[in-house]
């Protein structure tokens, strides 16, 4: 029953699960919220945790229910199909593994299909789910503004991504059509509590495979030291447009002890700023400053698995390239680029924070 | 290209075209950059196109090819995959 990390979100049932009844046999009056779980869902979403529904009914159910737990659902899977299948079409709908679900569910033989078809699922009783909120894998160890307001943004990246279905130009317009805005910036300490966060938490697009601090030292002290340190930069990215802000999504910590080969120590974005043009303008941006300060190459050492391929697109998508062939496991990766000749295009919508700018002589790239 | 190369770029152009929502993905030439304007494969397009591609044919391009140099052109795509895709059947 225990997971090997954290849980990102948390699909419920329905019918005798998060309402204290069966939702079609109830005829013109639905049944209301199970109080107890209503209670752990809360809590839950209160800690940045998401919540989906699967269940064998009609789409009206999860409008009901939403309605009866006063909560936005992230995703909602209605249907009479198999759960299993449900789970995994909700991870892929919110950019997330299907090793970070739990599942709860009433009927024994739902919960059976799930450990069946996905063993990588924590599945629980909702006598189980009761007691959840006291476990590790639902106790994020930090939680911020950015993930109590999770569940949000994700209802937001639904409605902008129904936007660019229908849109029909090139990417690039769609995101200057939104007023997509991505703002680069020094860290300073108020924003250590999230960097440490997407440390921790991101893993489609993280350089370091989530451990990049030295074993032996901890995620605050370490980034509390890169802050200190005048040869590192700690950035912070954040994204906005005009369906919603979503904060600080990506950070980077880029080495400057040579000043002739700057060295991204770890780059990480969370996945919810992917496909918006986020990685691309970062590197873009980080290629063109070192340029600018006088480097001559810019390296991302990488640790590489099956899970940060996303990673490896927007590297190769800036012209960066290791040596060796794809390692068969998890393994360590130099990526690398030449910062002489062109470099890749920095977009428009791209800038530098004007309140916090980063330290050190010269212009900023343009 | 070979012939079997031709036919693997048409596949991909239709699934290019559902990807992206547009229908211009059915008419790119195999020498169009996949990383340039007109495709503008990023890190989730990317993802899903090479999901789709380990599903539909059975290559795993990340998994053989570190730099990802395979996704230079849809044409140098189609040879990787069509080289390495289970018979049809």
């Amino acid at each position: 029953m225990s997971g090997p990390g954290p849980v990102k979100c948390v699909v419920w049932d329905i019918d005798n699960t998060l309402l204290a009844g069966v939702y079609l046999e109830a005829g013109d009056r639905p049944p209301p919220a199970d109080p107890v779980l209503a209670g752990v869902l809360a809590e839950l979403g209160g800690r940045g945790i998401l919540q989906a529904l699967a269940s064998k009914n009609p789409p009206a159910a999860a409008e009901h229910t939403a309605a009866v737990t006063g909560w936005e659902f992230a995703a909602a899977e209605c249907g009479w199909g198999r759960k299993s299948d449900a789970l995994a079409r909700i991870a892929s709908a919110l950019g997330i593994g299907v090793d970070t679900l739990a599942f709860v569910d009433d009927d024994p033989v739902e919960r059976a299909e799930v450990a069946a078809a996905l063993p990588q699922v924590m599945v629980l009783t909702p006598a189980e789910a009761a007691e959840a909120s006291g476990w590790p894998e639902f106790s994020p160890p930090v939680v911020t503004a950015e993930a109590r307001r999770r569940g949000q943004l994700y209802a937001e990246r639904q409605r902008r991504q129904a936007a660019q279905r229908t849109f029909g130009g090139t990417r690039d317009e769609f995101l200057r059509s939104v007023g997509t805005d991505v703002t680069i910036a020094r860290a300073v300490p108020a924003d250590l509590p999230r960097l440490q966060e997407l440390a921790v938490r991101t893993r489609q697009f993280n350089s370091a495979a989530g451990s990049a601090w030295p074993a032996g030292e901890t995620a605050p002290g370490w980034f509390a030291g890169l802050l200190a340190d005048p040869a590192t930069d700690l950035l912070t990215v954040r994204l906005r447009d005009s369906f919603g802000d979503d904060g600080l999504v990506g950070g980077c910590v880029v080495a400057r002890d040579d000043p002739m080969a700057w060295t991204v120590r770890l780059l990480m974005m969370s996945c919810r700023a992917m496909g918006r043009g986020v990685a691309e303008a970062l590197l873009a941006w980080l290629t063109r400053r070192a340029a600018s300060r006088g480097a001559r190459t810019l390296r991302v050492p990488c640790t590489i698995d099956e899970r940060n391929v996303p990673l490896r697109l927007a590297l190769a998508g800036a012209g960066f390239r290791a040596a060796g062939p794809a390692p068969a496991g998890p393994a360590s990766a130099d990526f690398g680029r030449d910062l002489a000749g062109p470099l890749p295009a920095l977009a428009g919508w791209v800038h530098p924070d004007p309140v916090a700018p980063l330290a050190g002589p010269g212009p900023e790239p343009a | 290209m070979s012939t079997a190369a031709d036919a693997t770029a048409g596949e991909l152009r239709a699934i290019l075209a559902a990807l992206t929502g547009r229908d211009e993905m059915l008419a790119i030439p195999a020498g169009t950059s996949l990383f340039g304007e007109a495709v503008a494969l990023d890190s989730l397009s990317g993802t899903l196109l090479l999901r789709e591609i380990q599903q539909r044919f059975g290559v795993d391009v990340a998994g053989e090819d570190l730099n990802l140099d395979a996704l230079a052109t849809l044409g140098t795509l189609a040879e990787f995959v069509a080289a390495r895709r289970e018979p049809a059947g």
